[in-house]
C-alpha cells in the first residue's frame, strides 16, 4: 500500500557529514591544469565552502516535500519486495495521460521537477498529464536491491509495477540516461499491451549489422565517404576513451569506488560534478543547484555506493557485449529527441535500430539533462508527440490528455 | 659506509602528530556503503568486501600503531637530493642508500611502480647487499618515483618517461655511479624502457625487469625477422593462449582503475586525498589481486597504504603518471621507445596481472637472461624477494650472462680467504 513520504534526514546525519566537510584534506593541483586531469580544485574548494556555511538542507528539504511523494512496495520476481520511492502529481485533468518519467545516473526523481508543472497544467492548445517519477532501486529514497543480477528486466519490472499499483494498466513512458535504457527493457516486455507509445532524450542503442538492419549496416559501410556519420562517430569514440573512466570503475568495480562515494563528501562530489559539467549543455549551474544534486546521493536511503551498481548489473561486470543483451527492437510508438550538449550521439538513423521512431526532434539547446536543462523544450516533445494531431495523440484508450 | 665519498643528506619519517590527528578523527568518522549479499566465492566480484574493509579500519583506528612503523622504517638508510629536472625545475628526491661491504659491489638501482613505493626494496636489500664468494654484491638505492612517498612531485603538466629517466640517471650519477644497473616492474618496468633507450651503455649498462610487457611496433618485429615465425605461431602455443586470456581479462575486468588515473586523476584524487577507507579499498584491491595467495598481514596492509596517506605530495599526485604517460589516456605508454640493446634479464611470476607470450619477449630488447617461477606475483620483491634476489645473482654473477657490466665492479671482493 502506498504511504506518503516525507523526506526528513536526521539530525545525526546532518552532524556528521558536517564534522566530515570539516575534516576534509584536499590534494593538490598542477599548476594551469584546469579541466584536464579533472575537476579543477579551485571550484571543489568553493563548492566546500558553500557546503559547510551557506547551503541550507533543511531548506531544500522542504520545498522537495511540496512535491507529492509516496513509498509503495514493489515485488519483483526472484527478489525481495522493494520499498520504493516515487513522485505522483496527477493533473486536474481527469483523462490526463499516465506518463512514468525515469532518471538515470547520477541523476535523480528531482529531474522531473521543472517538468511538472508544463506536464500537468491543463490547456486546450496541448494535453496534460498524470505523472510519476520514482526513484530507481538504490537511488534517491528507495530502497536497494539486496542481491546481485538487478538488472534491465527487473527495473523494469519495477518500474511498470509501480504503474499498475496506480491503476495505471495503460500510460506512456519517458526517460534519458538510464531511464532510456531501462525504457527499451520496458517497451520490450510491457509494449503495446501496458506501454502504449515512448520518448527518450537519448537514443542509443546498438551498431547496425548487416544482419540486424541491412540498410543501415550499409550506411555504416559508406562511413570513410561520410563525413557527417563519421564526425558523429568519431565524436563518441573520443568522447568514451577520454570520459569513460567513471563508465569502467562502476561497471567493473563498484564496491570498491563506493567505499569513497560513502566515506567523502568531497569525493562524492568531485566524482558527480564533473559529470553535471561535461555532460550538459553550458548550464548555469549554482553552487545551491549542485549541492542539492549532491545531496540526493550523499542522503541516499541505500548510500551513495548502491546506485553505482546498476553500472555492474546492466553490463554484466562489463562482460556484455552492450547494455542491451535480450532486447530487440519493438514496435512501440517512439519519440526521440535530440539535443546538442549530449555527448554520446550516433547518427539519427539510428535511432530506428531502436524502434519505431514516429517523431524526432532537434533542439538548440540543452544537454544530457534536458529534463532539468531544458524542461519547456522537453515538455514542448511530448506535447507535440501526445497532443491532437500528433502522431501517438491517444494512444492509451480514454485518456487522450484533454 | 664513512669511506663513501659523497656528501649525502639523512632523512628521517617524521609524521606530524596534527597529521596523525586528523587521520584519527577521519576514522572515526568514518561511513560505510552497505553491499549486496554475495556467498563465498563471489565476495570480490564488485570490488573489495566489505568484511575486510571493516576489519581493516578497525585494526587501523586502534591496534595498528604508525609510529612503530616509522621507527622501523627509520633504520633503513635514506636521504634526500635536489635534482634538477629540465624544464621541471628542482624537485627534492627521497631515496634508500644502502652500500655493500663489497667495496666493487655493482651498483642498482631498484625502481617501484603504483600501487608500490621504496619499502618494496627493504626484503631484498639484505639479500642483495650481503657479502659472500658465491654470488655478488650490489650497492642498493631505491628511488621514491617523483609524487610518491617524500619525493617531491612535478607542479606542472608533462612529466613522463625522459623526466623520470632523467631523475634515476642524475640520481645515481650525483652519488657516483656513473654506471650502475637498473630493475624494476610496473612503472618501474615501463620507466626502465625508456631509461635503458636514453641512458643504455654509457650510463646503464644492463637491466632487468619481473614486470616483461610491450607494445610491439611492427618496425621492431621487422627489425628481428627470426621473431616472426614465433610470433605468428603465438594461437597455436599454450603459453601464449594462457598469456592472451589473462591479458584479455585484465583489460575487460581489472582495468578500469587504469583508465580513470589516465583520464581524470585529479577527480578521483578528491577521493583519495579526503577518504582513509577510500584510499584503503582502492589500493588494497590491488595488492590482493595482484599478489600470488600473499598472506597479508593487516599492519602489513596499513603500513603500505600508510605510505600513501602520509605521502609528501598526497596521494592524488601518485595518480598523475598514468595521465602523463597515456597522454590523458590518449596514447599508449609505449610511444616513443625503442628495442633495448644491452643486457637485458627477465623473469616471469604467475601471479603477474598481465603479460605477453614468452615468444615476444624478445621484441623488448636484447634478453640475456630469462627465468620462470611457479610463485610470486606482481609484487615479486616484496613477495618473494628471495627469487627475485637469486635471479638477479644468477645474472649478474661469475659465470652469469652480465657477469662484469659494470666495469671495475664485479659484486665481489677482492680480499682473498
Amino acid at each position: 500500500m502506498s504511504q506518503p513520504f516525507r523526506l526528513s534526514v536526521p539530525d545525526a546525519d546532518l552532524d556528521l557529514l558536517h564534522k566530515k566537510l570539516d575534516l576534509t584534506r584536499f590534494p593538490d593541483e598542477l599548476d594551469g591544469a584546469g579541466w584536464d586531469y579533472g575537476v579543477p580544485l579551485a571550484d571543489v574548494k568553493r563548492l566546500v565552502a558553500h557546503w559547510k556555511h551557506g547551503f541550507d538542507w533543511r531548506k531544500s528539504e522542504a520545498e522537495i516535500n511540496k512535491l507529492d511523494m509516496y513509498t509503495t512496495d514493489i515485488q519483483v520476481d526472484g527478489f525481495d519486495k522493494l520499498n520504493i520511492h516515487y513522485v505522483h502529481q496527477k493533473s486536474e485533468v481527469p483523462n490526463a495521460i499516465p506518463l512514468l518519467f525515469v532518471h538515470g545516473w547520477p541523476g535523480h526523481f528531482l529531474e522531473v521537477r521543472k517538468l511538472l508543472p508544463y506536464l500537468t497544467s491543463s490547456s486546450p492548445d496541448h494535453p496534460s498529464f498524470h505523472v510519476v517519477a520514482p526513484s530507481l532501486p538504490g537511488f534517491g529514497f528507495s530502497e536497494a536491491p539486496h542481491k546481485p543480477g538487478f538488472a534491465g528486466y527487473q527495473y523494469a519490472e519495477v518500474v511498470h509495477k509501480l504503474m499498475l499499483s496506480l491503476g495505471y494498466n495503460e500510460y506512456v513512458y519517458q526517460g534519458g540516461d538510464f531511464g532510456h535504457t531501462i525504457g527499451v527493457f520496458v517497451v520490450n516486455k510491457y509494449g503495446n499491451t501496458h506501454v502504449k507509445a515512448w520518448h527518450s532524450n537519448l537514443p542509443v542503442y546498438r551498431i547496425p549489422t548487416f544482419f540486424s538492419n541491412p540498410l543501415l549496416f550499409l550506411e555504416l559501410l559508406t562511413m570513410p565517404f561520410n563525413k557527417y556519420i563519421r564526425d558523429k562517430v568519431q565524436t563518441s569514440l573520443r568522447i568514451r576513451k577520454k570520459e569513460f573512466g567513471y563508465f569502467m570503475v562502476q561497471s567493473t568495480k563498484p564496491q570498491t569506488i563506493g567505499y569513497s562515494f560513502a566515506d567523502s563528501p568531497v569525493g562524492l562530489l568531485a566524482w558527480i560534478y564533473e559529470k553535471l559539467v561535461a555532460a550538459s549543455d553550458n548550464y548555469p549551474w549554482t553552487d545551491d543547484e549542485v549541492l542539492e544534486w549532491i545531496s540526493i546521493y550523499w542522503h541516499a536511503r541505500a548510500g551513495p555506493a548502491a546506485s553505482a551498481r546498476i553500472y555492474y548489473e546492466l553490463t554484466r561486470g562489463n562482460e556484455a557485449s552492450d547494455m542491451f543483451e535480450g532486447t530487440s527492437w519493438t514496435s512501440v510508438p517512439l519519440g526521440v529527441a535530440h539535443f546538442p550538449g549530449e555527448r554520446i550521439s550516433l547518427p539519427k538513423s539510428w535511432a530506428h535500430m531502436l524502434g519505431k521512431v514516429v517523431q524526432e526532434s532537434f533542439h538548440e539547446k540543452g544537454g544530457h539533462f534536458a529534463a532539468f536543462e531544458a524542461p519547456e523544450a522537453l515538455a514542448g516533445d511530448l506535447r507535440k508527440m501526445f497532443g491532437k494531431g500528433g502522431p501517438a495523440y491517444g494512444v492509451v484508450s480514454g485518456k487522450d490528455g484533454y | 659506509m664513512s669511506d663513501f665519498p659523497v656528501k649525502e643528506y639523512p632523512f628521517t619519517i617524521h609524521v606530524p602528530d596534527a597529521d596523525l590527528d586528523l587521520l584519527q578523527r577521519k576514522l572515526d568518522s568514518t561511513r560505510l556503503p552497505d553491499e549486496l549479499e554475495l556467498d563465498g566465492s563471489q565476495q570480490w566480484t564488485y570490488g573489495t568486501p566489505l568484511s575486510s574493509i571493516k576489519r581493516l579500519v578497525a585494526r587501523w583506528r586502534e591496534g595498528y600503531d604508525w609510529r612503530k612503523s616509522e621507527a622501523e622504517i627509520n633504520k633503513l638508510p635514506m636521504y634526500t637530493r635536489d635534482i634538477s629536472v629540465d624544464n621541471f625545475g628542482t624537485l627534492n628526491i627521497h631515496y634508500v642508500h644502502q652500500r655493500s661491504n663489497v667495496l666493487d659491489a655493482i651498483p642498482l638501482l631498484f625502481v617501484h611502480g603504483w600501487p608500490g613505493h621504496f619499502l618494496e626494496v627493504r626484503k631484498l636489500l639484505p639479500l642483495l647487499t650481503e657479502e659472500s664468494a658465491d654470488h655478488p654484491s650490489f650497492h642498493v638505492v631505491a628511488v621514491s618515483l617523483p609524487g610518491y612517498a617524500f619525493s617531491e612531485a612535478p607542479t606542472k603538466p608533462g612529466f613522463g618517461a625522459p623526466q623520470f629517466a632523467e631523475v634515476f640517471n642524475k640520481l645515481m650519477i650525483s652519488l657516483g655511479y656513473e654506471e650502475y644497473v637498473y630493475q624494476g616492474g610496473d612503472w618501474a618496468h615501463v620507466l626502465g624502457i625508456r631509461a635503458a633507450n636514453m641512458y643504455g651503455g654509457r650510463h646503464i649498462k644492463a637491466w632487468h625487469t619481473n614486470c616483461p610487457i610491450t607494445k610491439p611496433k611492427l618496425s621492431t618485429i621487422l627489425a628481428h625477422p627470426s621473431l616472426i615465425p614465433r610470433i605468428l605461431a603465438s594461437p597455436f602455443v599454450k603459453d601464449a593462449r594462457e598469456a592472451y586470456a589473462t591479458s584479455k581479462r585484465y583489460l575487460s575486468l581489472e582495468c578500469a582503475y587504469m583508465k580513470e588515473q589516465e583520464t581524470r586523476p585529479q577527480t578521483l584524487g578528491y577521493s583519495l586525498a579526503d577518504s582513509p577507507v577510500g584510499l584503503l579499498a582502492w589500493i588494497y584491491e590491488k595488492l590482493v589481486a595482484w599478489s600470488d595467495d600473499y598472506p597479508w598481514t593487516d599492519d602489513e596492509v596499513l603500513e603500505w597504504v600508510s605510505i600513501y596517506w602520509f605521502s609528501r605530495a598526497g596521494p592524488a599526485a601518485s595518480l598523475r603518471i598514468y595521465y602523463e604517460m597515456s597522454h590523458g589516456g590518449t596514447g599508449d605508454f609505449f610511444h616513443g621507445t625503442q628495442w633495448i640493446p644491452i643486457p637485458t634479464g627477465v623473469s616471469y611470476f604467475p601471479g603477474e596481472i598481465v603479460r605477453l607470450p614468452k615468444s615476444w619477449t624478445r621484441l623488448l630488447g636484447n634478453v640475456v637472461y630469462q627465468v620462470e617461477h611457479d610463485q610470486g606475483g606482481h609484487f615479486a620483491a616484496h613477495e618473494v624477494p628471495e627469487r627475485l634476489a637469486c635471479d638477479l645473482r644468477k645474472m649478474f654473477g661469475r659465470g652469469g650472462p652480465a657477469f662484469g657490466v659494470v666495469p671495475g665492479r664485479s659484486g665481489y671482493s677482492l680480499k682473498k680467504n
